[in-house]
């Protein structure tokens, strides 16, 4: 039973970490820079739907849309006017661009966390429930319905942005751009529109990440910090820019933390993926799904 | 030309230095130390800023300590241990104040304590619970709050009362959390007999708490007891309700930190909170004296809020600067520190005293800190209506504990 229990546990905490990871997958993918920003788009998204939802008295399933929109801005205006400088001079940037990206997205990171903590204040909120059942049994499985429900909905997301990545005319520029920008950009396609939606996408994904997980994390100006940090060690473990990659270690991560909390020590469970990151680091570096480096 | 510049520069600096001895003996600065930003507890560092300020303006109302004004200089730690470090040498190096006030997180007073011992300047510890801050044995450190040993007492003569066979406590992975669960653990073996007890630690950065709650459910607890500090323990109350495992007819929650009386415990915590104990600080049937009912007056004047217990033990930490200053004559730290010593003062809990026994958590410790236990009864219940079940100084009343069915 309580096997069970941990396993449903670890597969819903392991879709909430790769709706998290996928935005920033996709950012290394095509950028080839680590967004230190990322955990902030979640937050933002959680603040969007509580806030709309508690003090405008919006439907929590039309506040949900909102915190998506607001991501997708966030991620457009961040793009165009701190990451575009990374691009747009793309052949003569060299070793700055990772400096920059570094030193820009971390000042984001703080400056964000600081406006919302000055703006809205520095207590929880408790986003509210998308059904209001605070626990659905199912045998000798105990789930929130808003757990259920939201697990579902990232679910769909992800399922969505997997096909839009694979099968839409836009997606395949991305995946072009990822695998080479360059050659994309002498084939035709516009490398720096392909930028903005990634960049966008990418907000929009982990903003509704934080959205859904509002009623269950309780966000607080500085809640994106924990899942950014998981996300990094997703995307390494998955293979840097792989998106299939970064959900099958999302839910490995979910899973493992799940039962190592109980069976090795919940004390230390936080560890458990770094401890997986190092192994894969001497072992397989290029992630599960990766790709060797080749320089010619 | 040079040394006439060299000459007008140092007649430039000369005239501020004596312009800022003019200022400084006009006013006795006093340095605050709190969290004002994350990830430390900002609605605690809200509620201590609050509770300084409103003493600071009834001292100053009423004249000031010997004529001179309370000048209040605040530093945001984030409840980061070396921040708080930095704050306490920026306030004693820069702004020569002459003693801090208002740390109210174990990890960030041991880090401040450690500078204000090196200066050798007096530092009321306004919330630190943890006993090691005690323990150190530090001559300028002053505890007029709550201790974790006092708060373990009363655990285990709850958990006695309540005749709990099986225990848990879940503690954050902070100083004071940890120190705390151990310290219950140890009052348990001491004060009872046949209660089993254990502890799980966890993470106040992560969220989700399940692992740790999920094992529990096959054989649940007579009590799960909650150290951890918002908004780790606002999540692990709706987690323990999620999964069935508390509250319950088995299992009753006791919260040891005492957040019931947050300004977001009821945005954040709904069912989950049902007939839970609170290790109370502050209540308002309690008896107060009448700074306390001045204190109370001017806060929910200011801020539109009920009171709290931090208010009381912030607005005491300064109270008792002044008081200081006032016995000593002198804002000399020796001076300072012997009047604390020999000090007998009705502050807004009571008559505040600091034991020198120099063993253990007892050293420049009020002992006697009052406290109370009460139950949540009802879902959005102001503090005022939640019920006492354990009046100060008293045991706790059974028949007074409402189960849940």
């Amino acid at each position: 039973m309580l096997t069970l229990d941990l396993l449903i546990n670890g597969l819903v905490i392991g879709v909430f970490y790769a709706l998290m990871a996928i935005g920033l997958s996709l950012i290394f993918g095509i950028l080839k820079v680590v967004n230190f920003a990322h955990g902030e788009f979640y937050m933002v998204g959680a603040y969007a739907y509580t806030l709309l939802a508690l003090m405008a008295g919006v439907s929590p399933w039309l506040a949900l849309p909102f915190a998506l929109i607001a991501g997708l801005l966030l991620g457009l205006v961040v793009e165009r006017l701190l990451m575009r400088p990374l691009y747009s001079g793309y052949t003569s940037w060299g070793v700055m661009r990772d400096e920059y990206a570094v030193i820009v997205t971390f000042a984001l990171s703080i400056f964000l966390i600081n406006v919302v903590d000055k703006v809205v204040g520095p207590y929880a909120y408790k986003g509210p429930a998308l059904i209001d059942i605070s626990r659905i049994t199912i045998g000798p499985i105990a789930i929130s319905g808003h757990r259920l429900i939201a697990a579902i909905v990232a679910i769909a997301v992800i399922v969505i942005v997997a096909l839009i990545i694979r099968y839409s005319f836009w997606g395949r520029q991305i995946q072009a751009v990822s695998q080479n920008r360059l050659g994309a950009s002498l084939a035709g396609i516009d490398t720096a529109k392909a930028s903005a939606i990634v960049f966008s996408l990418a907000g929009g994904l982990a903003a509704i990440s934080g959205a859904l997980l509002a009623n269950i994390f309780n966000p607080t100006p500085d809640v994106g910090v924990f899942p950014a940090i998981k996300s990094y060690v997703i995307v390494v473990l998955g293979g840097m820019g792989s998106v299939p990659g970064s959900i099958i270690a999302s839910i490995i991560l979910g899973v493992l933390e799940s039962f190592g909390g109980v069976y090795i020590s919940y004390q230390y469970r936080d560890t458990f993926g770094l401890f997986l990151l190092i192994l894969f680091l001497l072992f397989r570096p290029q992630g599960l799904f990766g790709e060797k480096a080749r320089e010619v | 030309m040079l040394s006439r510049r060299l000459g007008l520069l140092t007649f430039a600096a000369g005239l501020f230095a004596f312009s800022s001895i003019t200022f400084a003996a006009d006013t006795i600065k006093v340095g605050v130390t709190v969290a004002q930003s994350p990830p430390g507890s900002v609605s605690q560092g809200t509620q201590v800023k609050d509770g300084v300020e409103v003493a600071a303006k009834i001292i100053n109302d009423a004249g000031g300590v010997d004529g001179k004004k309370i000048e209040l200089i605040v530093e945001d730690t984030q409840g980061i241990p070396e921040k708080a470090r930095a704050a306490v040498e920026k306030l004693i190096t820069r702004d020569q104040v002459v003693a801090i006030v208002g740390e109210h997180q174990s990890s960030a007073a041991l880090a401040g304590i450690e500078v204000a011992h090196r200066y050798h300047v007096p530092y009321i510890n306004t919330n630190g619970w943890s006993d090691v801050i005690r323990e150190k044995g530090y001559p300028e450190v002053f505890n007029p709050g709550n201790y974790n040993s006092r708060v373990a007492i009363a655990v285990a003569d709850t958990m006695k009362s309540l005749g709990a066979k099986n225990v848990v406590a879940f503690c954050e992975n902070t100083d004071y959390g940890v120190g705390l669960a151990k310290l219950i653990g140890a009052q348990i073996a001491e004060r009872t007999q046949g209660i089993s007890y254990k502890y799980e630690t966890l993470d106040r950065a992560s969220k989700d708490y399940l692992p740790a709650i999920l094992p529990l459910k096959a054989n649940p607890p007579d009590v799960i007891v909650e150290i951890l500090l918002p908004p780790g323990a606002y999540i692990l109350l709706n987690q323990l309700n999620e999964q069935g495992v508390a509250p319950t007819a088995k299992t009753m929650i006791y919260d040891a930190s005492g957040i019931a009386d947050y300004p977001d415990f009821w945005q954040n915590v709904g069912d989950a909170a049902k007939n839970m104990l609170v290790f109370g600080l502050y209540h308002p049937k309690m008896p107060m004296p009448e700074l306390g009912k001045k204190v109370a007056a001017d806060y929910t004047a200011k801020v539109k809020a009920d009171p709290n217990r931090l208010l009381f033990q912030a607005a005491d930490s300064l109270f008792l600067v002044a008081e200081a200053i006032k016995a000593a004559k002198s804002t000399k730290a020796d001076d300072m520190i012997k009047a604390l010593e020999g000090m007998k003062w009705s502050g807004t809990r009571g008559e505040v005293s600091f034991s020198n026994e120099k063993s253990g958590f007892k050293y420049h410790q009020w002992l006697d800190v009052p406290y109370v236990t009460f139950q949540i009864t009802a879902v959005k219940q102001p503090v005022a209506d939640m019920k006492l079940v354990q009046d100060p100084g008293k045991a706790l009343d059974l028949s007074r504990v409402e189960k849940t069915k």
